[in-house]
């Protein structure tokens, strides 16, 4: 079997898996929906307009929530089930690309409606055709936050505290994801080019694909 | 052990001499005593970049080679840098309120990517306290390892580019801004770290290593399973 | 390839435990062996150094014609079935999606999925889903994926456990087939074969961290 078929098959099924389960919409969003009100409920006066801080709380929670539907698979998955996929013949890199991809489609989707959700909640200043540029970052960020969740998730598979742990590794190299995604918007208000933060995030998921397939097979070994 | 303890007799003479010069060189006229804060937090930041260096060389090193005395040098070295970022940051802490009034600012990117950094780190050791096995332990840790080390120029330059508020460098290739006993007393207090990491890394994969080593079992697991007794147990 | 399964003094240790002390096996094609021990001796242990899910300690282990110490996923896919205590199910699927799924992954045609479930009898509960299966059922499953993917080693670790006979009889019987087409599987337990059974052509007892005739 070809590794992108193997990859699809992966993907196909953890989607298949999250929509008979429905973690994603049924808990991961709404919870997330409280989270944007809790902190539109915390700021403080001074800060009259919550536009000002609308899209900074977006990406704040939306990485934060988003790394708890990306993990789940990956930090749940028993070790006798990766056994059996091993034994089956799956291809490590194949798994990580199929759930890598599967987590993101979750993500594009959740962010999105995360995104409705935040304007109308806080009203941020946004500039002019900032909807296809948004979209764009999404689906980068979707990308990269999917990957290093899928990694974490696979370092921390079949560990005690698994899901804390593989958050913590998860939130401090998740920077760079949040830094492009959130300046991205900002720089468009300015009025400043945006090639820079784009670029950043292009770069990051090229990172992270890179180690994702590189190290699948080593990991797939420590993981036994 | 007595390699251990010569190193630690180096750093103790060469950290004792650099604080001598600390306190001799002359001070900042703006920043007064809180000057003598400049010949830790430089050192010790640069002992946290150095640490986490080694502990991404080390994994990656380990992933290759898959030998035990590469993932001892990672984790001591990741022990080691936690703790001297630690120092770093709050010293920077101190410094950047006294001279900026302000402890922290995240334009500061110098503060902002050791302070990241640690947590870098800090889930690198959590990994490792959950596994048991020395074998898994090392692996997965390599992984992780090598996973940072890919990633954190990108969480570095993204910082960064999030714009820096941090003081201009003083020490620059093409001359110094800072004046000669003052950047004397700096280097020599780099290299005093450098030689009290030396040591304390030497100690800690020697200490590693004992561990590890401890207490093997000379039963094989089947034998240490004794055969059922309920006979000889009363009230059971 | 004159042996499917070559162990020269394996050693497994893990921690500061050693499980398997120099441990030497030899399985050819159209072997049957049976490997019994009691409680904590290291059988599945042994199972899982030959299904390369494990790497030794010390030794060499040559599965298949390929050098399995040192690169594990040499015989990634090449046909070794492992049964153990857990079935590798996906608990959000049913038993048929499982093997449709499986058989995507290894390239197997997914229409022999149907035909794999009737002959284990699973064929009325093919779609129920795994986390409503019960034990026997899942067992079942696993059987009949093994039908279908017909791997050259068959591994199994106690792997009669809590089946009934309807279940055990296809224990033997895949085990009829494994070894009919030049195969050969190795089966570990707490207990003796008992008459009635395949009856294995070798029987050896784990004691002491080594493999004795028994």
């Amino acid at each position: 079997m070809s590794l992108r078929a193997q990859a699809r098959e992966v993907a196909r099924i953890d989607l298949v898996v999250e929509r008979r389960v429905g973690d994603t919409l049924r808990i991961v969003l709404p919870f997330a929906v409280v989270a944007l009100m809790i902190f539109s409920l915390a700021t403080p006066s001074a800060i009259t307009d919550l536009g000002d801080i609308g899209i900074a709380v977006f990406w704040g929670v939306a990485v934060l929530y988003g790394m708890q539907i990306a993990l789940r698979i990956s930090a749940s998955e028993t070790a006798r089930r990766r056994e059996v996929m091993s034994l089956i013949g799956l291809d490590p890199a194949a798994r990580f690309l199929g759930r890598s991809f599967a987590s993101a489609m979750m993500l594009m989707m959740f962010m999105t409606v995360l995104l409705v959700f935040t304007v109308v909640l806080f009203d941020p200043d946004l500039p002019d055709a900032w909807l296809p540029t948004m979209l764009l970052v999404i689906v980068l960020a979707a990308s990269g936050l999917a990957m290093l969740s899928t990694l974490a998730g696979e370092v921390a598979g079949g560990l005690r505290n698994k899901s804390a742990l593989a958050s913590l590794i998860v939130a401090p190299l998740v920077v760079p994801v949040v830094v492009g995604a959130s300046q991205t918007l900002e720089s468009m208000n300015q009025d400043n080019g945006i090639l820079l933060w784009i670029l950043l995030l292009i770069t990051t998921d090229l990172v992270l694909l890179t180690a994702g397939i590189g190290l699948s097979r080593p990991l797939e070994e420590a993981s036994r | 052990m007595k390699r251990v303890q010569i190193l630690l007799l180096l750093a103790a003479v060469a950290l004792a001499g650099g604080a001598v010069l600390a306190f001799s060189a002359p001070l900042d006229r703006l920043q007064g005593e809180y000057t003598r804060l400049l010949y830790v937090h430089v050192p010790t930041l640069w002992i946290a970049f150095l640490a986490f260096g080694l502990t991404a060389f080390g994994s990656i090193a380990d992933l290759i080679r898959k030998k035990m005395r590469w993932d001892r040098r990672a984790a001591g070295s990741a022990e080691i840098g936690v703790l001297f970022s630690v120092v770093g940051v709050c010293t920077g802490m101190v410094w950047g309120q006294v001279v900026w009034g302000q402890a922290w600012a995240w334009s500061a990117a110098r503060l902002a990517t050791p302070g990241l950094l640690v947590f870098v780190y800090i889930g690198y050791l959590a990994l490792r306290q959950a596994i048991d096995d020395p074998v898994r332990r090392a692996r997965r840790a390599a992984i992780l390892g090598t996973i940072a080390v890919v990633q954190t120029p990108l969480v570095y330059f993204s910082v960064n580019l999030w714009r820096t508020l941090h003081q201009t460098q003083s020490i620059r290739p093409d001359g110094s801004t800072m004046e000669p006993e003052m950047l004397v007393a700096l280097l020599v207090n780099v290299a005093a770290f450098t030689i009290a990491y030396i040591a304390l890394l030497v100690g800690r994969t020697f200490v590693s290593r004992l561990e590890e080593d401890a207490a093997p079992a000379t039963e094989l697991a089947g034998d240490q399973v004794s055969p059922p007794r309920l006979s000889e147990v009363e009230d059971v | 390839m004159t042996s499917l399964i070559e162990l020269d003094s394996v050693g497994v240790t893990i921690g500061n435990n050693p499980i398997l002390d120099a441990i030497d096996l030899v399985v050819a094609p159209g072997d049957s062996v049976a490997v019994i021990g009691p409680n904590g001796s290291g059988k599945t242990t042994l199972l899982r150094v030959i299904a390369t899910l494990l790497r030794p300690t010390s030794g060499r282990v040559v599965v298949m014609g390929t050098d399995t110490s040192e690169d594990m996923g040499a015989n990634r896919g090449q046909g070794n079935g492992f049964i153990t205590h857990e079935p590798g199910l996906l608990a959000e699927l049913t038993l048929e999606e499982n093997l449709v799924h499986f058989s995507r992954l290894s390239g197997e045609d997914p229409s022999a999925v149907a035909q794999a479930l009737y002959a284990v009898g699973l064929e009325n509960v093919a779609s129920r889903r795994v986390s409503d299966a019960s034990f026997g059922m899942k067992r079942r499953a696993e059987i009949a994926w093994q039908l279908i993917a017909k791997p050259r080693l068959v591994l199994l670790d106690e792997a009669r456990s809590g089946l009934d006979e309807g279940a055990r009889s296809l224990i033997d019987s895949l085990t009829v087939l494994t070894v009919s087409r030049g195969g050969a599987v190795v089966s570990v337990s707490h207990e003796l074969p008992s008459q009635g059974d395949e009856w294995p052509q070798t029987v050896l007892e784990l004691s002491n961290g080594r493999l004795i005739p028994r």
